[in-house]
């Protein structure tokens, strides 16, 4: 059986950088005031700028769809255009689009509610209820690119990013799909953010007007990422990366994973894929630093992507390639608070 | 001959259904052809509808602060793995892929789009943080003590299906010894308002593939297959079920909400699967439909029936058992894959309840009125769901 080692050809993103395709070059942002809704006193996290999406991705119509769908429209083409794919001269039924989100539709479902709240629910809004369902945005990517293969949406508490990549290159590796278009992410809402705030999650950069750093602690994020994997390199495409293997788990003995999935072999660096925390000096990445030999280097996330907490993992791996760390092995490791982790061993072109 | 390093061994079913805890319950009821539909009492107010609901939940000692769905899972979980036979290491390296649409949304109150922080201050704030999907995979790992990796799937009513194909692939890749994989979905007044508003409903007992069908019910449940690779429960000696033989996912591409008129993203999907179980059309002796009773869905999926299996020597055999106790959504793949594993391991064609006056069409034999006793080598299991998504399972009863 041929051995396929699925390539990462295409990024687009939607976040609080902007809607952008291939990598990221501006500056760190930094949180803004909220202004979406009422809060008492100043509120800030990583948001996504309001643009018009036909402006980038023209044809797509999407005033009745949620912003997470918006999002994800816009990054997948953008993923797809940077790739350099001609979706015309490509058979689609062998088109995967996987997608990861921790908290679906939110601004829907929020007015799905207010629905029921003004009408009862005997008379709720037909319109809105099917763009809360959580599979809406993946939908709205196959049916406006006409992608026929394999279609499915997923959340893993923390690392819903990290699996959505590995059912992905499953599709390929198995030939269920050639090409697939992986997106994670998730947009912020008064619930989201007011929730974290009453759990006293937030960090004290959220309520006051200071440049954060990476040890800030907790600001939230929203935003999605979208890279294609290809079943095998083309010849007019140099891609991004490689993606080796992977594992991740709900509990366990990181370290033996990480050893396990590298086979000996030294990461000329590691992608800190963790939620919030920082990372080069978190306890929890002391696998990750007890790796860091000679010419090893740990690429620290910016808080922009630690700001989103089951689906950063994309933009974690955006940014550090962003860096630009050159050719090498790369192990992108997150590790939660909670025993889980997320190990992806990439090889970097 | 399987390829036992291709294919995948179900070697426990665990299940909440409206007849019970358990597959034995599930079994005699619909042997029985017993119909768990009935009117609904108010679920809210101003809704008179027809649903299948699960009874009381059995005890679970950590059971408080999961959502219905959750506790649903946890239980039906809980039943795949009873009878387990491996060792304590190989449940504890186990993989979870759970399916759920509704997950903890039954556990939001309206009232949060008032004024969420408010809400949360009010005893809402343990109760939101059931919402996420991700939540009824990790419920079901907390309650068994599974540390392997866990996801959940949101693919609407596809959403079961599909947790078994990727629980498959990942046997495959070696994420997992063993992957517990299914759905559970808990009635809740977002789901029935919803379905509600699209006027999908049907107010009496559902009538799928019926001329005069009006619309779905509603069910709650959940089941979940224990799976691993058959090469692996041969060689430790498990029970085996069933084989899951051969398993496919695609997309109609078409509409965000109707299929495909003609069904073509199902039948291609379907065909997939039987390319991958490596059988012919004429060796799959039923096939177990998604059959919402929508007149949409129904049409088209007959269109999908008669397309895929064009080439059969006769008309293939198909009913839907959401007559029985309704549409559990992201449950119905799930337990669906029971239902046609209990098809096989008893011989037994279930009819579709209520189903008098059939869609024309000389390629499907519509299965209706009395049980059916046949041996069943191998059949299928069809499921679809909105944003057009698709998922088809073939298994088998024999292991060599």
């Amino acid at each position: 059986m041929k051995t396929i080692l699925p390539v990462l050809t295409g990024i687009g993103s939607v976040t609080p950088y902007g809607p952008l395709a291939g990598l990221i070059d501006a500056p760190p942002p930094q949180p803004s005031a909220i202004t979406a809704w009422a809060t008492p006193e100043l509120r800030r996290a990583f948001q996504v700028e309001p643009f018009r999406p036909a402006d980038i991705v023209p044809g797509v119509k999407t005033r009745r769809l949620d912003r997470l769908s918006v999002w994800a429209l816009v990054a997948a083409s953008l993923a797809l255009r940077d790739a350099g794919i001609d979706l015309e001269k490509v058979d689609r039924s062998r088109v995967a689009v996987v997608f990861a989100s921790g908290f679906g539709c939110l601004d829907l479902t929020a007015a799905f509610f207010q629905s029921a709240v003004a009408n009862g629910w005997a008379a709720t809004d037909p319109i809105t209820f099917p763009e809360t369902l959580g599979n809406a945005p993946a939908g709205h990517v196959a049916l406006f690119h006409q992608l026929r293969g394999p279609n499915i949406t997923l959340a893993s508490k923390t690392f819903a990013a990290e699996s959505a990549l590995l059912q992905a290159a499953s599709f390929l590796r198995h030939g269920q799909a050639e090409i697939a278009v992986v997106l994670a992410g998730d947009t912020l809402t008064q619930a989201v953010y007011e929730w974290y705030e009453e759990a006293h999650l937030l960090s004290p950069a959220c309520f006051r007007n200071e440049s954060v750093s990476r040890n800030c602690g907790y600001v939230p994020s929203e935003g999605v990422t979208a890279v294609v994997l290809e079943a095998e390199v083309r010849d007019e495409v140099r891609p991004y990366a490689a993606l080796h293997s992977g594992r991740w788990a709900a509990q366990g003995d990181v370290q033996s994973a990480i050893d396990q999935l590298m086979g000996g072999v030294q990461a000329r660096f590691i992608f800190c894929a963790n939620d919030g925390a920082p990372c080069s000096n978190s306890p929890a990445n002391s696998p990750a630093r007890g790796m860091t030999g000679e010419g090893s280097a740990i690429l620290p996330a910016e808080p922009v992507a630690a700001g989103m907490a089951e689906t950063g993992g994309l933009l974690h791996l955006l940014l550090a390639l962003s860096k630009r760390p050159g050719p090498g092995q790369a192990l992108q490791l997150g590790v939660s608070a909670h025993g889980g982790y997320a190990a992806l061993r990439l090889e970097i072109f | 001959m399987i390829d036992t390093l291709k294919a995948i061994a179900v070697t426990g079913v665990g299940v909440v259904s409206p007849y019970g805890t358990g597959l034995y319950r599930l079994q005699e009821g619909m042997l029985a052809g017993r119909c768990c539909l009935a009117p609904a009492a108010e679920l809210f107010p101003g809704f008179r509808g027809t649903v299948a609901q699960v009874g009381e939940l059995p005890p679970l000692t950590d059971g408080l602060r999961y959502s219905r769905t959750d506790r649903l899972g946890m239980i039906a979980a809980r039943d795949a793995v009873a009878a387990f036979t491996g060792s304590a290491n190989m449940l504890r390296e186990s993989g979870i892929v759970m399916a759920s649409t509704v997950a903890g949304l039954s556990e939001i109150d309206p009232e949060i789009s008032k004024g969420p922080a408010e809400w949360y201050r009010h005893g809402g704030l343990s109760r939101a943080a059931s919402y996420p999907v991700s939540r009824v995979a990790t419920s079901v790992a907390e309650h068994l003590g599974i540390e392997g990796p866990a996801c959940a799937v949101s693919v609407a009513c596809a959403s079961g299906a599909i947790a078994i194909a990727l629980a498959a692939n990942m046997l495959l890749d070696g994420a997992a010894p063993m992957v517990l994989a299914g759905g559970s979905d808990a009635l809740c007044p977002f789901t029935l308002s919803g379905f509600n508003s699209l006027q999908a409903l049907d107010g009496d007992p559902c009538r799928p593939f019926d001329r005069n069908r009006k619309g779905l019910n509603i069910g709650e449940g959940a089941a979940v297959l224990a799976l691993e690779t058959l090469d692996q429960a041969k060689r430790r000696g498990a029970p085996i079920l069933a084989v899951l033989r051969g398993w496919a996912m695609s997309n109609d591409a078409s509409h965000p909400t109707a299929p495909h008129k003609e069904g073509a993203g199902l039948a291609a999907c379907i065909q997939l699967a039987i390319q991958m179980a490596e059988c012919g059309v004429d060796e799959v002796g039923y096939v177990n439909a998604h059959g919402t009773g929508t007149p949409l869905n129904d049409i088209a999926e007959t269109h999908a029936y008669e397309s895929a299996f064009k080439c059969r020597r006769d008309p293939i055999p198909v009913s839907s058992t959401k007559s029985y106790f309704g549409h559990c959504l992201g449950a119905a793949g799930a337990l669906e894959a029971a239902i046609t594993i209990l098809a096989m391991r008893n011989s037994a064609l279930f009819p579709t309840l209520r189903l008098t006056d059939p869609i024309e069409s000389d390629r499907v034999d519509w299965l209706r009125g009395e049980l059916r006793r046949k041996p069943l080598p191998v059949a299928m299991s069809v499921s679809a769901g909105f944003g057009g998504s698709n998922a088809a399972l073939v298994f088998g009863s024999r292991c060599a």
